[in-house]
């Protein structure tokens, strides 16, 4: 026990006392939610003033097509220009509208300007739709699907374009409240390569050598230098979680010690990973590339950098740990189902738990 | 004895570090372990520290065996320090940090910690500096805080691999002083160098290691000789006579005796002590030096491995 908090502090000390660390740990983090956050939250945020994308639409204003842009749900989001082409040309050429849209012979064809805006594509996605709907219809009415399915496709769709406040607690995310949630999970994954530092200095450098060749027991200096890792990763996690408050005003909800406790449940797994990883490939340099590798993946499936529909696979990602976290901290936030919050945070630390149990079975050999 | 290793193989791969290595030094010895680079020297030091495991043999250190458990091997570690060839410290830690953080993995705590610091910083000459990071430090420095970390707890039996590599010459004379000192007080040390001169001056004994086997064995006069069986003795003679290198060649154990000019060259059997001698059958010339060929422990490693020390060293 005494050899295990002279590790605990000593390898306190040298990780806070390291200033690449430091300015990594610290400085990166902010510096990557004051970038995603800001650059997304003026194009993105709810509390943008959205103003309908202005669109030349050389289209028959009884046809469906025509109705359709002419909806209600679609004033909201197109300014629609009905004229003859030329004219839609010459807006698009003047830069007075973001697309043309032309309905010849039952088939839909846009015009991008030459120069892109950030709106087109919004305006296409919306064009999109229509022609969506109008497929599904058509295989309706071919009789190549069942229309209780149609009814439920239209019903997918018709959400794709119909604004409506989230289910959840009645308020909805900024791009900077996802984005801080996103990265501080992803930042406190990569804290595990502090851990990885800090072993790699006490058990696989000369210094680690001679610190193995001294009477401390295994599991005191292993369990000293995770304990180390652990909380030097986590207070610089809350530096970032209180930085991201404090300056940015991400909204972190009412329930702070439960998304706390998950930020700390990370943490762990970040730390446990980092010591299988080098226990299991037995090479320091190895394990930073592979846990690099791995964060970058765990995520990019869970939806960290942005939101994507990976199908079935969907099923097997979001137990994955960022996933996972970001399940327990959103629903902490935003009001969420509290079995699945509860399951989820379990397993989260259950995963923290094995994998150091694991490595530390496998570490007896090789450490003995 | 204080640790044997007998019969000791070690291979990597194709390669034999060690090969059926025996190695034996009692308590108080100051031992040089001298070979060329990949003879196994620091090999054995891993072996013998338990940082790498031998394929074969029996090592016994203070009459006791890795074997016999995990007591064992903590009292064991106890009672050794290692100076590593490579400097092993923390270097976001003061050096007084970095002491006491070895000293308490030894067991050392408390006021004892405290009071051993102290002496150990002293006896360095780093107390001045005990609150900086080494990173601060001159290399000089560095190796005397390396070494003050494997001292801190006052082991039986201090290893040092090559432990004055890059230092002035005032910071190795420390080491040594302070090397010799802790000998005297009861300290056993193995102390591998590519300085020889470093090594003829404090050790006691010496082995010399080539290709995982220790291929010599003895003092430092013990191994000279055994390799030196000649030595050249040179007179500056004012106006040597015909008849002077006749006279010499009758003392026993003078093999030939040249003169050139003024310079006359006797070469006799190692160890035969004749430079009294011959000075005596000299004596009515007008002498104007005398010069004696010094055998060193450089001679004699190189006969024996045929290599020279710092061969193939950057």
């Amino acid at each position: 026990m005494r050899n295990f908090s002279t590790v605990f502090i000593t390898g306190f000390k040298y990780c806070w006392r390291n200033p690449v660390s430091v300015a990594v740990l610290i400085g990166f983090p902010i510096l990557i939610i004051f970038v995603l956050g800001n650059a997304l939250s003026s194009f993105i945020s709810p509390d943008y003033d959205f103003e309908p994308i202005p669109v030349a639409a050389v289209v028959e204003t009884d046809g469906n097509f025509g109705l359709f842009l002419q909806s209600e749900e679609i004033s909201q989001f197109l300014e629609v220009n009905f004229t003859y082409k030329e004219n839609a040309l010459l807006l698009l050429n003047d830069n007075n509208v973001s697309l043309v849209v032309e309905e010849k012979d039952g088939e839909i064809a846009v015009t991008r300007p030459q120069v892109a805006r950030h709106d087109t594509q919004i305006a296409v996605s919306i064009i999109d739709s229509y022609k969506q709907v109008s497929t599904a219809m058509e295989i309706a009415i071919m009789g190549a699907a069942d229309l209780s399915e149609l009814s439920e496709l239209l019903k997918i769709l018709e959400s794709d374009i119909t604004v409506t406040d989230s289910p959840i607690g009645g308020r909805v995310p900024s791009a900077i409240d996802y984005y801080a949630v996103t990265m501080l999970v992803m930042i406190l994954l990569f804290t595990g390569m502090n851990g990885l530092e800090l072993f790699k200095k006490s058990m696989f450098s000369e210094t680690g050598e001679r610190v193995l060749i001294t009477p401390v027991s295994k599991p005191a200096l292993i369990g000293g230098l995770l304990a180390a890792s652990t909380v030097t990763s986590y207070l610089q996690g809350m530096v970032t979680f209180v930085f991201s408050g404090v300056v940015y005003g991400v909204y972190w909800g009412e329930r702070i010690p439960l998304v706390l406790l998950t930020l700390f449940g990370i943490t762990l797994f970040s730390q446990a990973f980092a010591i299988f990883l080098t226990i299991l490939l037995n090479n320091i340099n190895a394990a930073m590339g592979a846990m690099q590798v791995s964060i970058f993946t765990m995520t990019f499936v869970a939806g960290g950098y942005t939101k994507i529909n990976f199908g079935a696979a969907e099923k097997i990602f979001q137990y994955s740990p960022n996933s996972l976290a970001h399940t327990v901290i959103f629903g902490a936030v935003y009001g969420g189902n509290e079995s699945k919050m509860t399951s989820d945070l379990l397993l989260l630390f259950a995963y923290g738990t094995v994998l150091f149990i694991v490595a530390f079975l496998l570490g007896r050999r090789r450490l003995a | 004895m204080l640790f044997t290793m007998k019969d000791t193989v070690k291979r990597y791969r194709a390669l034999t570090a060690l090969d059926h290595l025996h190695l034996a030094v009692q308590k108080g010895e100051m031992l040089g372990l001298l070979g060329p680079n990949g003879s196994g020297k620091t090999t054995t030091i891993r072996v013998l520290t338990g940082l790498t495991k031998a394929d074969a043999g029996e090592i016994q250190l203070f009459n006791k065996n890795a074997k016999n458990g995990k007591s064992a091997i903590t009292d064991i570690r106890r009672r050794i320090g290692v100076v590593p060839q490579d400097l092993a410290l923390y270097e976001t830690l003061s050096a007084r940090e970095n002491l006491e953080y070895f000293g308490k993995l030894y067991g050392v705590r408390g006021a004892v910690l405290k009071k051993r610091t102290d002496e150990t910083l002293e006896v360095l000459g780093l107390t001045d500096v005990a609150g900086k990071s080494p990173k601060k430090f001159s290399g000089g420095m560095k190796r005397r805080l390396n070494i003050g970390c494997a001292i801190i707890h006052k082991p039986e039996l201090l290893i040092l691999d090559e432990p004055t590599v890059g230092v002035d010459p005032q910071s190795r004379n420390h080491i040594l002083d302070f090397l010799c000192e802790i000998n005297r007080q009861g300290t056993t040390v193995l102390y591998t160098s590519h300085y020889m001169e470093e090594v003829e001056r404090i050790c006691s004994r010496v082995c010399i290691m080539d290709a995982g086997r220790v291929i010599a064995d003895g003092s430092v006069e013990e191994l000279t000789r055994s390799v030196i069986f000649e030595e050249t003795i040179t007179l500056e003679v004012k106006e040597p006579a015909p008849s002077l290198p006749e006279k010499i060649k009758k003392i026993q154990g003078v093999t030939s005796c040249n003169v050139e000019n003024r310079a006359v060259t006797v070469t006799s059997s190692a160890g035969s002590g004749n430079l009294s001698r011959i000075l005596e059958v000299a004596a009515p010339y007008v002498i104007l030096g005398v010069s004696a060929q010094r055998i060193t422990l450089e001679d004699a490693f190189l006969a024996l491995t045929g290599k020279k020390l710092r061969e193939g060293d950057a």
